[in-house]
């Protein structure tokens, strides 16, 4: 009491010097009502944002990526403040995929998005997303989707022991019970269109932004990536979402996505030559963008082609500098495409690293041989499985074209592959 | 007949490899070789593009203007506008008619046309671009112009346009021609074998599965197209006929097979942890007059009854 008498009388005697004591919280006796005087009290109550959840090992905020399958081999989710790199597959057909469920998932959730490209006019993006499966009539959906993939071959039903009819089973992914995390897109619809004008979102287009005249400094971002980080960095700072301005309203997520970064149409030429004059340009511009992240409720996912990229010593500093890699091996024009293996896949993912957040381990899953599938309205992420080992006496030379591929894939999937004929006993 | 009605009366499957490369739009990439050259079929989609009406830009760097011109009748030839940078390459005579800016800026200028009419833009040839100009301002430069009309909801429509590129890919690394096939619509690699050229045509629809297929052909006199069977190739045989296949399953002393009875005996028989009703409906419900479960022990000589006991001497 002493001391906000003497703050007062040093203050002067206006009616303002009363104004400011009230305002300013002056002493910490003073009981923190529910009813801040318009700061955000930002104290010991947790921060809830649609669209986000804690994660169960370290508490870490997490988002979806807008795959519920994915989410669960990423240990959850992907964390706020982390970059999430996709590595394209060669004719980039499904990248673009992965791409459009992380900005649905941000327009379903009411995320502010923030859309990159050198190729595509972010608009014309944001109309082929996929449009949102909502609850009641995702379990007709899905159920539509299993009974369409059941084969003729497929009588013969293993039965199992009941004990084992309860596990978890690994294939199927259905929806889960709270759709507030995580939700389901028909792939084969267009989001509609209401929903794409009531959300918040900010578009780069590269060829728009800049002129071509532009003369690159050696040793330098190359001018693209300066516009992009500029545009980024705008954005966290008018709309708040580092803490600088204080937010008026609820706080929320900016989700950012990047296409198609390190090809040449973003002006960068690691693509096109093995030693070119700039090729710390991309690794600068990825060490950049993780402290624009990490400083701020944002998260991101670029889609990068790597399979062009000439030198792999950029690859492998591209890797470290980003948190969270998934690479994506498509089928289509390999000899895999007829091996009898896969014939049920569409190619291949690869979860090339996870991040160890305020952590000494990282969440990984124990599944490391997982195939995707583009059903007509889903995309599915499931364990590539192996046929059983059956006999040594099956003809050697199909035999030898499932070793062959049986050796790239782990240990969990068993060692040696089964042969053509069917043996009952 | 005039020659455009006669070229359309052309037998269909002519026709119908020129069209499907053309349909597309974008950007087409010819890819040739030392062995199997690519100007020839250049010059066919050429007319065959100013036979359909289109307008056609040339952009020619590597060959003079008259041996380009060989072949075309006139009325073609007065088609073709023809943009020359292989007599005055860095416009050291400084003449009017010289495109300002040299082939890109050439390239650039026809990004910013407003044109509903389809075009075809040849590139004679993208090597020699790709020699001269960074590689990425050449592809941002080709990727501009072959997506002006890609934009829906454009208040003026421009027209389809197609980019015709003539790329010799043995002077380059597999990173520019890697980047150059990647931003392709439409990618023809010619090769061939005895005499017989063939063209393997890989068409990139955006969002879709690519497409490829291989096409054997050969160009006549008047840069028309004649399709052909391809040679007859005599499959390799995957088995060594040396080593016969031997049935295995021929002489054993058991039986691998089962016949249709004991199949559904097999199918009929109940596991003993299969959890079926029947037995969730036992375990739920024991009968009344079946009582609890017995358990009939019959004590060994060295069973101890009591584990806590062991001198069994305390008095209970």
């Amino acid at each position: 009491m002493a001391a906000v008498a003497t703050c007062d009388s040093v203050a002067g005697s206006t009616g303002s010097a009363v104004a400011t004591a009230s305002k300013r919280n002056v002493t910490s006796f003073q009981k923190r009502g529910p009813r801040a005087s318009g700061t955000n009290d930002s104290g010991p109550r947790l921060v809830s944002i649609a669209g986000t959840r804690p994660s169960v090992r370290n508490g870490q905020l997490l988002v979806s990526t807008g795959l519920p399958a994915l989410d669960q081999l990423l240990g959850g989710g992907l964390a706020v403040g982390t970059v999430l790199l996709i590595e394209e597959d060669k004719y980039n057909i499904y990248s673009p995929l992965l791409f459009k469920y992380f900005l649905a998932e941000g327009i379903v959730n009411g995320h502010t998005l923030l859309v990159a490209s050198a190729k595509e006019d972010p608009a014309n993006i944001l109309q082929e997303l996929p449009a949102p499966l909502l609850d009641d009539k995702c379990k007709k959906e899905f159920d539509e989707d299993v009974y369409n993939h059941k084969t003729p071959e497929s009588n013969i039903k293993m039965k199992i022991a009941w004990r084992y009819q309860l596990l978890p089973k690994m294939e199927q992914i259905g929806p889960v019970s709270s759709s507030r995390f995580g939700h389901y897109y028909d792939a084969s619809k267009r989001m509609p269109q209401e929903l794409i004008e009531a959300s918040n979102w900010h578009g780069f287009f590269l060829p728009e932004k800049i002129s071509s005249t532009l003369k690159v400094e050696p040793c330098s971002l190359t001018p693209g990536y300066t516009k992009l980080l500029q545009f980024i960095q705008n954005i966290i700072y008018e709309e708040g979402f580092d803490g600088s301005n204080p937010q008026k309203k609820q706080r929320n997520i900016l989700r950012i996505g990047i296409q198609n970064l390190g090809s040449p149409l973003w002006g960068d030429d690691i693509c096109c030559a093995e030693n070119g004059g700039n090729s710390h340009s991309l690794t600068k511009f990825l060490y950049v963008l993780r402290g624009l992240l990490r400083t701020s409720l944002s998260a991101c996912i670029i889609t990068m082609p790597t399979h062009l990229i000439q030198n792999k010593a950029i690859i492998a500093r591209v890797t470290n500098l980003s948190d969270i890699v998934v690479g994506l091996e498509s089928f289509i024009g390999s000899e895999r495409e007829t091996n009898p293996l896969y014939k049920d896949y569409h190619g291949l993912i690869h979860i090339r690293q996870i991040p160890r957040l305020n952590n000494l381990i990282c969440d990984e899953s124990d599944v490391k041989d997982l195939a995707f599938k583009l059903k007509r309205k889903l995309f599915t992420i499931e364990r590539l499985h192996l046929p059983p080992d059956l006999s040594d006496t099956v003809s050697r030379s199909s035999k030898m074209d499932l070793a062959e591929s049986a050796k790239r894939l782990g240990p969990g999937c068993g060692m040696m592959a089964g042969g053509k004929k069917h043996l009952d006993f | 007949m005039t020659p455009s009605e006669g070229a359309r009366a052309g037998t269909g499957r002519e026709l119908e490899m020129l069209d499907s490369l053309l349909a597309l739009g974008g950007l087409v990439l010819l890819r040739d070789s030392v062995e199997w050259e690519g100007r020839s079929l250049l010059k066919a989609l050429v007319k065959k593009s100013a036979l359909c009406g289109e307008q056609v830009h040339i952009l020619g760097c590597e060959v003079s203007e008259e041996e380009f011109r060989e072949g075309f009748d006139s009325d073609i030839n007065n088609r073709l506008v023809y943009h020359d940078f292989f007599r005055d390459p860095l416009n050291w005579s400084k003449t009017e008619e010289a495109f300002p800016g040299g082939p890109l800026g050439a390239l650039r200028a026809m990004c910013k046309r407003t044109d509903p009419a389809p075009v075809t833009i040849a590139l004679d040839s993208l090597s020699w671009l790709l020699l001269r100009l960074p590689c990425t301002t050449l592809c941002q430069a080709l990727h501009a112009v072959s997506h002006q009309d890609s934009c829906p909801g454009d208040s003026s429509p421009v027209g389809k346009v197609s980019v015709l590129g003539l790329l010799h890919e043995e002077l380059h690394g597999p990173g520019p021609v890697g980047v150059l096939s990647s931003l392709a619509q439409t990618e023809v690699t010619l090769g061939g074998t005895m005499g017989h050229a063939s063209a393997h045509i890989l068409c990139r629809r955006p969002r879709q599965r690519p497409t490829d297929q291989t096409q054997w052909f050969s160009i006549l006199p008047d840069f028309s197209l004649d399709l052909q069977q391809g040679p007859s190739v005599e499959s390799q045989p995957y088995s060594d006929p040396h080593i016969p296949l031997v049935d295995p399953t021929t002489h054993l002393t058991f039986n691998l097979h089962l016949s249709k009875k004991e199949r559904e005996a097999r199918d009929s028989l109940t596991l003993p942890f299969q959890f079926s009703s029947e037995k969730q409906q036992a375990l739920l419900r024991p009968r009344p007059d079946q009582a609890t479960s017995h358990i009939f022990y019959e004590p060994d000589a060295y069973d101890d009854l009591d584990q806590e006991d062991p001198d069994d001497d305390l008095d209970i």
